[in-house]
């Protein structure tokens, strides 16, 4: 069933559409992905994750989504005051911007114009590209500072089973702004369900961009969003990645250095269990001189789990004076767990400073020893050398409303082990 | 730096041809080639079944495509398949028959072939175009019943140790190039050291390629038994010609209980000229296992020549305990391609490996790492160390790094680390003062950059090494 999946072109015909060209773009994408079907590892990006095999596994059958739901009861964070927006099965139901100046930022549903009919080789990027209807385009105006961060709610409803979510976003900050955003999944769902995103980012000069990455609880879903980064002179892109307790989760960024004196960060902190699957995929391409470019990513594969990260670092021969770094550490606490990488760099410029580093391999047994010592049991000795390691990146969130909210949601996620 | 000095090339020492009659088979590969090259070797009827299998396996492969260097396609049917010196027909029983020109070739190249020579102290196998020509020291190695000999005396006089180890590291399904060896190789060396023999001298072969419009495709197979010890040092030079040759050999290494083998390699094969015009393609597979307990294999590896390199030695690390290391300098100037790196595969206990590798590329030139490290779910307490140098001379040329890297199991440690950066301006300057000018200062940094390397090479090869290095980047910095 898996195997040889297809999506009938009828459903194309149910969104509603702008005009035939759209139309003609979104067939030749779905066509493309009926002829590949979903990734599997022959493919050099997918190598590690084989998405055909996986689903083939997990799922007997699969549907597009149709169905949105009005409005849910919801609550919200109460740790920490902020702007939302409400998103449900990726459709914008609404926003509350009420610690900013309304004028400086605008809201909307999805549109078919706020996106190039760029080509793709990436089967999940062409099925988004076909049939993608849902999403939101937020835009921060020129010289406005966000005064609280903005989280955004990513709900999936109980009813949702066995269907394909496809959604576009975008966000633009423009000159001298600076946004600071929360991404929250909350799951309601009980069972499997694919989520595919596809967002783009762009950030134009001396802009800040801070996005911070985290679920509710554990979730049967199955997500992958591809990311598509703009960064213009003097400006900064972070992120941080807190995605644990998902079934599955590819995040494939593309982050593109354009501006001269531009910053990208991306770290991440993973705790994997029960089988989970979880990829962090970069590119970031440094196209102009003066760039910097630092990653980060730190994992801790329990029983069954699986963990992989394939970052690349591109710099281009006019790119001197590049700085570039990459650092992906995985602690492996159970005997059934892997951890795949592969660190890439491709340079062709001279005076630059890049450099990788990969490692993997179990707790310290030294360290255990040490706490075993001070009377700590061995499991509690594990745990409070797993907490530190992943502890870490979360050291390096600014607010600390926040940071004590994230390192919360983690602890549970440790101590639970 | 002065960008207009990159281009100027280094001089190629080796890029004499010798003016031997060859005898060659027709041209084109077919089943015909085949049996052409099985007959003048006088191989049994196993033999050349062995290669028609491989042939017809090779009819269903396609050439592979996920390398970064591109090259143009390759004519199969175009190329010689067999070139031997004509002289060589009628086999020489001593040195004193051998061709005097083939003697004065080698004499170029500075290979000691001459016993006199006891000195050197180095056991030599040369082969030239796809033929082995002479065999030194063998009634010393004889004595200890080691058999060092040509891989097409060993297919007539060892045909047990050759079925049951050839194909076994390498197996016939294996890649095009692979496969393509398998059904026309012409010649290679082929080693057995007996069980608890250390091996008293290096044994070494020198590769060369004459004749135009020829492959060269050689076998080499080395198994070291049960405790035994063995060091085998492989160069090669070609001459300069303004056509692409291929070069698609196989090496395999199987090293049983408490074994160890030591491969190193000088590749100096013509690398085209400034502008990339010529040069040999080198797609060279190599792999040993280490299937015996306690068992280890180390390759080390010079790569200067070439236009386009294309090699993995690898190990398979079997048994328990087993070592395995790779440690490879590539230079890559001018229009040179290399895309090489090694493959660890840990499937025994306790298994560890070290990869150090060190890339240098100037001129309009790329070079890849590109290595896998796969820790299986039963390799427990393994270990690797990885660690990749690139060093980037102007900024026309690149250097990449693609490592794979897998752990099954939870008792292993994986390390891998690279940098990529250029020549320190500061300790460049600090030469300069104390007297070295820019290229001594530049041949200085570069071996202190390589030396982990360097170190590992036999005494001989050592030398020789450091003043290629400094060859090499001739020319790259004004």
């Amino acid at each position: 069933m898996i195997e040889n999946f297809k999506i009938s072109l009828k459903e194309i015909d149910k969104i509603n559409l702008i005009n035939q060209e759209d139309k003609n773009y979104r067939i030749k994408n779905l066509e493309f992905f009926n002829k590949k079907g979903f990734p599997t590892k022959k493919e050099e990006d997918w190598k590690f994750s084989d998405l055909r095999e996986i689903f083939s596994k997990n799922f007997k059958k699969i549907d597009i989504n149709d169905t949105y739901p009005e409005e849910n009861k919801f609550r919200l964070i109460k740790e920490f005051d902020h702007n939302y927006i409400l998103l449900i099965n990726g459709r914008l139901i609404r926003s509350d911007f009420k610690f900013e100046d309304k004028n400086k930022i605008k809201i909307t549903g999805y549109k078919e114009e706020n996106f190039l009919r760029e080509k793709s080789n990436n089967p999940l990027i062409c099925l988004n590209n076909a049939l993608s209807n849902e999403g939101y385009n937020l835009v921060v105006e020129k010289d406005y500072k966000f005064e609280k961060v903005l989280v955004i709610y990513n709900l999936f409803n109980e009813d949702l089973s066995e269907k394909i979510l496809n959604n576009k976003n975008k966000i633009i900050v423009k000159k001298n702004s600076e946004l600071h955003t929360i991404e929250y999944t909350i799951n309601r769902s009980k069972n499997k369900f694919f989520n595919n995103t596809y967002e783009n980012i762009i950030l134009y000069e001396n802009a800040k961009f801070k996005n911070i990455c985290i679920q509710a609880g554990r979730s049967e879903g199955y997500f992958h969003k591809f990311l598509n980064g703009s960064i213009k002179s003097d400006s900064k892109y972070s992120s941080f990645i807190f995605s644990s307790g998902l079934k599955f989760n590819k995040q494939d960024i593309k982050i593109d250095l354009e501006g001269k004196n531009s910053d990208c960060e991306i770290k991440s902190a993973l705790f994997l269990n029960k089988e989970d699957h979880q990829e962090i995929k970069t590119v970031v391409n440094h196209l102009v001189p003066n760039c910097k470019s630092f990653q980060k990513i730190k994992s801790v594969l329990d029983s069954n789990a699986k963990g992989v990260y394939q970052g690349k670092i591109f710099v281009k021969d006019i790119a001197q004076k590049t700085n570039a770094y990459q650092l992906s550490k995985a602690l492996l606490i159970s005997e059934n767990s892997e951890f795949d990488s592969k660190p890439e760099l491709e340079i062709y410029a001279d005076d630059v400073k890049c450099s990788h580093g990969s490692t993997s391999g179990n707790v310290d047994e030294n360290s255990i020893h040490y706490l075993m010592t001070r009377g700590l049991t061995k499991k509690e000795a594990t745990q409070l050398l797993i907490n530190g390691f992943l502890k870490e990146i979360i050291s390096d969130i600014k607010s600390e409303t926040i940071k004590k909210f994230v390192e919360n949601k983690l602890e549970f996620q440790v101590y639970g082990y | 730096m002065n960008n207009q000095d990159i281009n100027t090339n280094q001089e190629y020492k080796y890029g004499f041809t010798t003016d031997i009659e060859n005898i060659r088979a027709p041209k084109g590969l077919n089943e015909n080639t085949i049996k052409f090259i099985s007959k003048m070797k006088k191989e049994p009827q196993w033999m050349l079944d062995w290669r028609l299998k491989a042939y017809n396996r090779l009819k269903n492969l396609t050439e592979p495509n996920w390398q970064k260097p591109k090259y143009p396609k390759i004519d199969y049917q175009n190329l010689y398949y067999y070139s031997a010196p004509k002289s060589a027909a009628e086999k020489p029983k001593s040195l004193d028959e051998v061709d005097p020109k083939l003697i004065e070739t080698y004499k170029k190249l500075g290979i000691p072939l001459n016993e006199q020579k006891r000195l050197s102290g180095v056991a030599v196998d040369a082969v030239f175009d796809s033929v082995s020509v002479a065999t030194t020291y063998k009634e010393e190695l004889t004595k200890k019943g080691i058999i060092f000999c040509s891989i097409s005396e060993a297919i007539q006089k060892h045909p047990d140790l050759v079925k049951k180890y050839l194909g076994s590291v390498i197996p016939l399904t294996d890649h095009y190039f692979a496969t393509l060896n398998s059904a026309v190789f012409t010649d290679g060396s082929f080693v057995y050291i007996p069980p608890k023999v250390r091996c008293p001298m290096e044994l070494s072969t020198y590769f060369r390629i004459n004749a135009s419009e020829t492959g060269q495709f050689e076998r080499t197979l080395i198994i070291a038994d049960k405790g035994s010890y063995v060091s085998y040092l492989e160069g090669c030079t070609a001459p300069m010609r303004d056509e692409n040759q291929l070069h698609a050999a196989n090496v395999e290494l199987v090293a049983l209980d408490d074994a160890e083998i030591k491969y190193s390699t000088v590749q100096n094969w013509y690398p085209g000229d400034k502008d990339g015009v010529g040069g040999i393609y080198n797609f060279v597979t190599k792999r040993g296992a280490c299937r015996g307990k306690n068992s280890k294999i180390s390759w080390t590896q010079v790569e200067t020549g070439s236009a386009i390199t294309w090699k993995y030695p690898s190990c398979i690390l079997q048994g328990d305990n087993s070592v395995g290391e790779f440690y490879s300098i590539a230079i890559t100037n001018n229009h040179q391609k290399a895309d090489t790196g090694t493959k660890m595969i840990h499937l025994g206990k306790n298994t560890k490996s070290k990869i150090i590798s060190k890339g240098i590329s100037a001129g309009q030139a790329d070079n890849t790492y590109r290595g896998l490290v796969d820790i299986g779910k039963k390799a427990l307490n393994s270990r690797n160390y990885t660690q990749c140098d690139s060093l980037l001379m102007g900024n026309k040329c690149g250097a990449h790094t693609v490592p794979y890297i897998k752990n099954k199991n939870s008792s292993s440690t994986v390390e891998h680390e690279a940098t990529t950066s250029k020549i320190n301006e500061e300790q460049l300057y600090y030469c300069n003062q104390r007297g070295l000018n820019q290229e001594e200062a530049v041949s200085l940094i570069v071996n202190g950059f390589c030396k982990e390397v360097l170190q590992q090479l036999p005494m001989e090869f050592a030398v020789e090494a450091q003043k290629l290095v400094g060859i090499s980047l001739e020319g790259s910095v004004g």
